[in-house]
């Protein structure tokens, strides 16, 4: 009989003696038990592993000095940091990328901030339809939208053009925004806004002063959720950007795509810490209102 | 003045779906012509079915270990396993799709960092052929769909009422019977609600079999790709690109139906 002392219910610890525990047919579900927790236990280490792996393998390779990407370093050094701010060739995208993404986020507010007000305060028909709309993009297949996308964007003159990009970034970067800025607005009592009413505010005041005063928290996460879902972005650029427009995203595509330039290691170990910095503090933005 | 800005914005959202499929209709010759040039190229129809079945199969991967890390999440642990299974789930999350992709694509070249230490523990003496094949592709859109699995099924496991297992227990069953008869039926909708929303978003993957596939292993979306800007045929891409969609909105469709709207907005976070 195998004892496993860790996750053990207590149900087991104080089980009845409804039977002799050391039936053939007890110990027969016992090893199948002991199998089971096993192969649970296995794979969540093994995803665990899958999921850091790679993150951890890229940051250590970026640390090499070695002329071609190689692992483990054999020499170990800052060259390739130290290529990325010298060589000229990021700055250019990650300036477009964060200009792209910084009105891309205040588009997603402009749009998102009204229909949440809206859609959770508001007494009107078809509210579910317009919600459904604005998270939609998050889950119709990107390529495709892309594709209509594009067509729409020939119509309007607006492939290759910065205010197309920021458009598009907009409407996939919505849905995150509205679902962070929904979810806080829920736990935003109206009861707060009614009070302020009955002490004289107007209704706009009431909304300003209470409500949007105890939202503003969560309306900085979701600028900063706006701005990474666009800064990360990748699909509407390679179809809509034209050659052009090369975003951060981009310009490591083309350059894995046609070669392999060490320097990326370097480039896709700051972005890792940058957006999780980023989303580190959007989080944390998000759990003040309580 | 603002109601019809947000308006006029939630129609930009659906007016590209529109007149994709419009397009798909009236351009080139117009009816079900485009359509029937997809279905007639080879290459499109492999691309669809080599489509579906890597997004099985990313789905499939998804659920059984999504599921074991979403569990794992929901039940008490210590804080460090705690921490360690939110930073496992969250850093791919918060990680662009071409950073994450490319991060394979070290992993798996030919003088990368799987081959490479291989080679040095003597456990193969050439290095493995393992960018650019279907197994590449299918481990990078994992990769990147696990973290919303995960998600996706965190809500249905922290709803799980943790006691009915002990009454399992208690009423005479193992450990195994009752997390196949108790658990598993109770959690299922949080199942097919991330099935859905993850086979949904993997159809239309496009960087990453671009980046770990290359020209072995065609998607849907690099042959959409390859349409607009290769063979300058807009007309048949929209119409591969309707298809796709329908696939999506299908599935989609039949899980709300089957599971209900909530399961798949709670799956969403939404």
């Amino acid at each position: 009989m195998t004892t496993t002392t860790t996750d053990r219910t207590p149900a087991l610890a104080t089980r009845p003696a409804s039977g002799p525990a050391t039936s053939p047919k007890h110990r027969g579900a016992r090893t199948l038990d002991g199998g089971t927790r096993w192969l649970g236990r296995v794979l969540v280490a093994i995803s665990i592993a899958f999921l850091l792996v790679p993150a951890i393998a890229i940051a250590i390779m970026s640390f090499a000095n070695d002329a071609r990407v190689s692992f483990p370093p054999r020499e170990w050094g800052f060259d390739r940091y130290i290529a990325v701010f010298t060589s000229g060739k990021w700055g250019g995208p990650t300036l477009l990328s964060i200009e792209v993404a910084i009105w891309t986020a205040i588009g997603c507010l402009l749009i998102a901030l009204p229909l949440v007000l809206a859609l959770k305060r508001g007494r009107f028909p078809a509210r579910g339809v317009l919600e459904g709309v604005a998270v939609a993009p998050l889950i119709i297949p990107i390529s495709a939208y892309a594709v209509g996308m594009y067509a729409v964007f020939a119509q309007l003159d607006l492939l290759g053009e910065k205010p197309g990009i920021v458009l598009a970034h907009i409407v996939h970067g919505l849905p995150l925004v509205v679902i962070v800025l929904s979810t806080s607005l829920e736990q935003i009592k109206p009861d707060l806004e009614l009070a302020a009413m009955t002490m004289g505010a107007s209704r706009l005041r009431a909304w300003t002063g209470v409500t949007l005063r105890l939202l503003t928290p969560s309306i900085a996460a979701a600028f900063l959720f706006g701005f990474i879902s666009s800064f990360d972005e990748a699909v509407f650029i390679t179809f809509l950007g034209g050659p052009g427009l090369v975003t951060l995203p981009k310009y490591i595509f083309d350059s894995v795509q046609y070669s392999v330039d060490p320097a990326i290691t370097a480039m896709a170990t700051l972005l890792m810490l940058a957006t999780t910095a980023l989303m580190l503090l959007g989080t944390a933005l998000r759990k003040e209102p309580k | 003045m603002v109601i019809p800005l947000v308006v006029v914005a939630l129609l930009f959202i659906v007016y590209p779906l529109v007149k994709l499929t419009a397009d798909a209709f009236t351009q080139g010759d117009g009816g079900f012509s485009n359509f029937a040039a997809v279905f007639a190229s080879r290459a499109i129809v492999n691309s669809m079915l080599n489509t579906m079945m890597m997004s099985l199969i990313v789905t499939v991967l998804c659920l059984v270990m999504g599921g074991s890390l979403a569990w794992a999440l929901a039940r008490p642990q210590r804080p460090w396993v705690k921490a360690l299974l939110w930073a496992a789930v969250l850093l791919p999350f918060w990680m662009g799709v071409v950073v994450k992709t490319y991060a394979w694509a070290v992993l798996l070249a030919k003088n990368g960092a799987i081959n490479s230490t291989l080679l040095q523990l003597g456990v193969i003496e050439e290095p493995l052929s393992l960018l650019y094949t279907p197994f590449a592709v299918i481990l990078g859109m994992t990769y990147t769909m696990l973290p919303y699995a995960v998600l996706a099924m965190y809500p249905t496991m922290v709803g799980f009422n943790r006691e009915l297992l002990n009454s399992a227990r208690i009423l005479g069953s193992s450990h195994t019977q009752a997390m196949v008869k108790v658990w598993f039926p109770l959690v299922l909708p949080g199942f097919i609600a991330a099935a859905a929303i993850v086979f949904a978003i993997s159809i239309g993957f496009y960087i990453t079999p671009v980046l770990l596939g290359g020209a072995q292993v065609p998607f849907m979306a690099t042959v959409i790709g390859d349409d607009i800007f290769a063979y300058f045929n807009y007309p048949r891409a929209a119409a591969s690109s309707v298809i796709l969609l329908l696939l999506a909105l299908t599935v989609l469709l039949v899980t709300l139906r089957g599971v209900g709207a909530k399961a798949i907005k709670g799956g969403l976070g939404a």
